[in-house]
């Protein structure tokens, strides 16, 4: 495992007073927080952030952390000390008191990410069971969340994931170890950006046997290459001739339940978007789907098209700009 | 070779679905003033199930997890967390408008 320099990470010296921590933390935090952030990697970002700020704004931890003394770097392949942990009691924060309660392990797997974990660094140091310390004393076990990040064909047909759960089994000497394991869940059709999915009891085990707390996924959709979502509403940009959109006609046009067929009107025009009821995404009501026409034009590269468009000049007395466009 | 030990099923909070405002709390990580706070702004609705049983629409929880994070995340506090929230949410949709106009631009 690899060597974390708290400090490092919240651009702080070693000697820094708790508020030019905290300073340096809310900085930093407003630079890579997720919700608000566009930096690359905000996300790993911030949770290194945190995980640093766990430790410096906690007198004890940060006494111990400062045990391991200035001399290591960053990426530096650490091991915690054969004493480590003796003289130090880590008594974690009171629930609702803030970040600890925060930190919880989650849900891992192929297009889901946990929203709240601990380095192996932190945990080797701290333990697994600091963490949970904010659950102790309460009936039930606390939620958790993570993010599942699904693309718009999967939302509009439902679909399965993979999850693999990470629960803290709490060991005879009080430490916490987490433990594995693989569960299926089915996700129904029709889920949208940001909602939540709920499973119940999935969640932190009780202490005390209470019940547990339940697993939140959140849904992420995927930019699609074909169709763009706004709520449950998809747009599709489709490429018509001149003398479809002039004359109008029926044409195959792809959805995402598979490919309809749709009237254009006589005399739509580029840009114009018409409306199929009920091809969005699945719901109550179900969402739309626009298609939007971009007339295409045919290229003049033959003496006949050439011909065609002389021809349509010299007949039609078309002034595309008679309405005051310049 | 994964071994599965459970098919869950998941259940989707959607539009009919309201969540107790304790409940709220807890997922959110706000507290009750605050929710009050947020009703009051007009960042979500809220119904009276019975008296002092208080809900909030589970479609509600999304934003109101945003709310919380910007909170604790930013030390900011409801009206901010509140503004944040909408100007964030404004700029999303402006993203989304500007990705579908330079769609159509480059089709041409």
């Amino acid at each position: 495992m690899e060597f974390r320099d708290y400090y490092k990470i919240l651009g702080v010296e070693r000697s820094a007073t708790a508020d030019q921590i905290k300073t340096a933390y809310r900085r930093l935090a407003r630079k890579y927080h997720p919700d608000v952030s566009k930096e690359p990697n905000a996300e790993a970002q911030f949770k290194e952030m945190q995980e640093a700020y766990e430790v410096l704004r906690d007198p004890e931890k940060r006494a111990a952390y400062d045990q391991l003394g200035s001399e290591w770097k960053s990426g530096q392949s650490f091991h915690p000390p054969p004493d480590w942990g003796s003289g130090f009691e880590f008594s974690g924060r009171p629930a609702g008191a803030g970040r600890a309660g925060r930190r919880q392990p989650g849900a891992t797997a192929g297009g889901t990410y946990s929203e709240e974990e601990f380095s192996d660094f932190f945990s080797s140091l701290f333990g697994g069971g600091s963490p949970f310390a904010g659950a102790r004393g309460r009936a039930g076990g606390r939620d958790h969340h993570a993010r599942i990040d699904v693309t718009l064909e999967e939302a509009y047909r439902g679909t399965s994931r993979m999850l693999e759960l990470k629960r803290p089994e709490v060991k005879p000497d009080g430490s916490v170890e987490l433990h594995s394991h693989t569960v299926r869940v089915t996700i129904p059709a029709g889920v949208t950006e940001g909602q939540l999915i709920r499973l119940g009891g999935q969640g932190e085990p009780a202490a005390g046997g209470g019940s547990p707390g339940d697993l939140y996924l959140e849904v992420h959709i995927l930019p699609d290459r074909t169709f763009t979502l706004e709520n449950r509403d998809v747009t599709l940009t489709f490429p018509v001739a001149p003398w479809e959109a002039a004359l109008g006609g029926s044409v195959t046009v792809p959805t995402l339940g598979g490919p309809v067929e749709m009237r254009i009107p006589s005399g739509a025009q580029s840009g114009q978007k018409l409306r199929l009821r009920g091809r969005g995404l699945p719901g109550q009501p179900p969402g739309d789907q626009y298609v939007q026409l971009k007339v295409v034009l045919p290229p003049a590269d033959s003496p006949q098209a050439k011909a065609l468009y002389e021809e349509m000049r010299a007949k039609l007395n078309f002034d595309p700009r008679a309405g005051g466009a310049r | 070779m994964v071994r599965v030990t459970q098919v869950l099923e998941a259940h989707v909070l959607g539009e009919g679905d309201w969540i107790a405002v304790s409940e709220i709390c807890q997922l959110c990580r706000i507290d009750l003033d605050a929710v009050r706070e947020l009703a009051a702004l007009g960042v979500m609705s809220s119904r009276e199930r019975a008296p002092g049983e208080w809900q909030v629409p589970a479609t509600a929880l999304p934003r109101l997890r945003v709310v919380g994070r910007l909170m604790q995340d930013l030390g900011v506090n409801v009206s901010g967390a509140a503004l944040a929230l909408e100007l964030l949410e404004t700029q999303r949709e402006l993203e989304v408008r500007l990705r579908r106009l330079e769609r159509l631009v480059m089709d041409y």
